[in-house]
């Protein structure tokens, strides 16, 4: 990628960074309502640096990790399903819809309830977040494949799983790979939401400590930041896998 | 080659600059507090003539609507803020962001205790405490006596429910453990954010909990339990619950808090007097407490009791341990909440206390 590439982006990104610095100048703001964006990088540096972090960025890594796995794995499963029978798609969308349509952020403090503080009800909140754009997204990609490559699989004889692996998944990528870009953002707030409703580590527990206890809102922002950062960071990483299996698009 | 227009990117980006100053104005003005804007309004401490605007206070209770409120609710039904020329709004809510809000000036006045003055101070937000309301640090760490637990050493391995893991509740919990050389990893938490869990202690889903002394064991004896209560005030006296304020408010609405502050502790000292008066002011207040007379009765013994401590008992309701102050700062200190160094005479003031015979 040349510079004229990165420039643009370096330049937006700079110009954020000079825009939240006229709004602290600008507002008269004191450090525990809006730091600086030189206290933050400060902080952020020092909470990496002294441990502070790491323990919790862990934890919620985990929780993404798993929870994505299991959503994504249910989605495509759930969303090739809808694509390929009435029946199913008659049966199950109204559930599917109307679970989506309940806010997570109310159905995640009874899944601790059920299922625990601990990495378990986390990695369902991320999974039940994770599995409605990935399994529409596949629903749209298979369908989407083009009936007379299906038609000219079966004239020649191509079994189920041919027909599955070798048209309708590579025709299907493109569209599932987009589900997975949503999928993988909204795991990170899946895990947020999760450690909100209870937990004993994660990034949104650190931020409750800085906020509550503490009252170390730099660190609260350096926290917000790491999230920013991970949810970035998987995007791209999906961004990478689409690449290799697709081509640029 | 030259472009007569401008290029659509410049222009965004230019838009974008004036949207954040428009911004940063507006956060600014809104960052500015009341008081600079009720420059007008006489200064209220004592009865204001005729004619004279009262003094809008608007005052954050960090908790839902309760009998441990009654001197408040008595001091307005009463008309003691009235007379005092202030106009009170009360803020019932829990709000996590209760302190930062009166560092900022967006509430004048608030309720907050050492564990979170200390620190909150220590990170630059300019509050201080104004008096006291509990004598006796109120957040206790209760279970029931077949749990077997007498002491802070035997919560070791043991399933302790709290709301949240932040506040003074969680600040107390820690500083119990560490007295007996314990850490959080020596328990296994369970949080409850909707404060259910004395419910969770009666039922035997864990062994202990984080409450208040004036709540949840009185809640737990009524139902016919036995309950332990473990204070931190037998390790380390902490400063209880007392009123907040930022120093800016402090200095610009400083006789329409003095006011506040004095009508405040007369409605304490007639509830200490008459319990059922501060009950019945309840009542009024919120009428759903009228479904558990004798409950809410018990609370509100216990709330009066805890009023009280050595400092009050000497110097009257409202009265400021300094010495427990300073304890305070050097003994956070050493759980590493006291970022910043701060002192007493940074975090307290006694000028807002009415003089007491």
């Amino acid at each position: 990628m040349n510079r004229g590439a990165w420039l643009p982006v370096v330049g937006a990104f700079a110009f954020f960074i000079l825009a939240w610095k006229a709004v602290v100048i600008v507002g008269g703001l004191p450090d525990y309502i809006l730091p600086p964006p030189e206290m933050v990088a400060v902080r952020f540096v020092t909470a990496w640096a002294d441990g502070t972090v790491w323990p919790h960025f862990v934890t919620t890594m985990i929780e993404v990790v798993l929870g994505f796995s299991v959503g994504a794995a249910l989605g495509l499963i759930v969303g090739y399903g809808l694509a390929r029978s009435e029946l199913f798609e008659r049966l199950a969308s109204p559930y599917l819809v109307a679970a989506q349509a309940i806010p997570i952020l109310v159905l995640a403090p009874l899944l601790v309830l059920w299922f625990g503080s601990g990495l378990l009800s986390k990695v369902v909140i991320c999974a039940l977040i994770v599995f409605f754009p990935v399994a529409i997204a596949t629903m749209v990609g298979i369908r989407s494949v083009d009936r007379r490559l299906l038609e000219l699989g079966r004239s020649l004889r191509a079994t189920r799983r041919q027909i599955l692996t070798t048209l309708e998944i590579p025709a299907a990528l493109p569209n599932i790979f987009g589900g997975m870009r949503v999928g993988v953002t909204l795991a990170v707030v899946g895990a947020v939401v999760g450690e909100w409703a209870g937990a004993s580590k994660g990034l949104a527990v650190l931020i409750n400590l800085a906020r509550g206890s503490l009252f170390d809102i730099p660190l609260m922002f350096a926290t917000l930041l790491t999230i920013a950062l991970v949810g970035v960071a998987l995007y791209l990483v999906v961004v990478v896998a689409e690449r290799r299996l697709v081509g640029a698009r | 080659m030259s472009s007569a227009r401008p290029h659509p990117v410049a222009v965004g980006l230019i838009g974008l600059v004036i949207v954040a100053i428009v911004v940063g104005c507006g956060a600014g003005a809104s960052s500015v507090p009341p008081s600079n804007l009720a420059t007008s309004s006489p200064a209220a401490g004592a009865t204001v003539g005729p004619g004279a605007a009262p003094t809008k206070l608007v005052v954050g209770l960090g908790y839902i609507p309760s009998v441990q409120f009654a001197q408040f609710y008595l001091a307005q039904q009463k008309g003691y803020y009235a007379a005092a020329g202030l106009d009170i709004e009360f803020q019932n809510k829990i709000d996590l962001d209760l302190i930062p809000l009166v560092g900022q000036g967006a509430i004048d006045v608030g309720i907050g205790d050492g564990t979170s003055v200390i620190p909150a101070a220590s990170n630059g937000i300019p509050v201080e405490y104004i008096a006291t309301i509990y004598g006796m640090f109120p957040n206790i760490v209760f279970a029931k006596a077949s749990s077997g637990i007498t002491k802070a050493a035997d919560l070791k391995g043991m399933k302790i429910g709290t709301p949240s893991r932040g506040g003074s509740g969680w600040t107390m919990l820690q500083a119990l453990l560490a007295s007996a050389r314990l850490t959080i990893d020596d328990v296994e938490i369970i949080e409850y954010p909707t404060f259910t869990q004395r419910a969770a202690v009666e039922q035997g889903a864990v062994d202990a909990a984080t409450g208040f002394a004036n709540n949840e064991p009185v809640q737990l004896e009524l139902d016919g339990g036995t309950p332990v209560v473990l204070h931190i005030d037998d390790i380390t006296p902490l400063p209880g619950p007392g009123l907040i304020a930022s120093k800016n408010t402090l200095e610009t609405k400083h006789d329409a808090i003095a006011g506040f502050v004095a009508a405040t502790l007369q409605a304490m000292d007639e509830i200490k007097a008459e319990p059922k008066v501060g009950l019945d002011a309840a009542i009024s207040a919120v009428p759903e407490l009228a479904k558990a007379r004798e409950t809410q009765a018990a609370i509100l013994a216990a709330t009066i009791e805890a009023w009280s401590g050595p400092a009050q008992d000497a110097r009257g309701l409202g009265a400021i341990d300094r010495d427990g102050w300073t304890r305070s700062i050097a003994y956070l200190g050493t759980l590493g909440l006291v970022k910043h160094p701060v002192t007493t005479d940074a975090l307290v003031r006694e000028d807002l206390l009415p003089p007491r015979e």
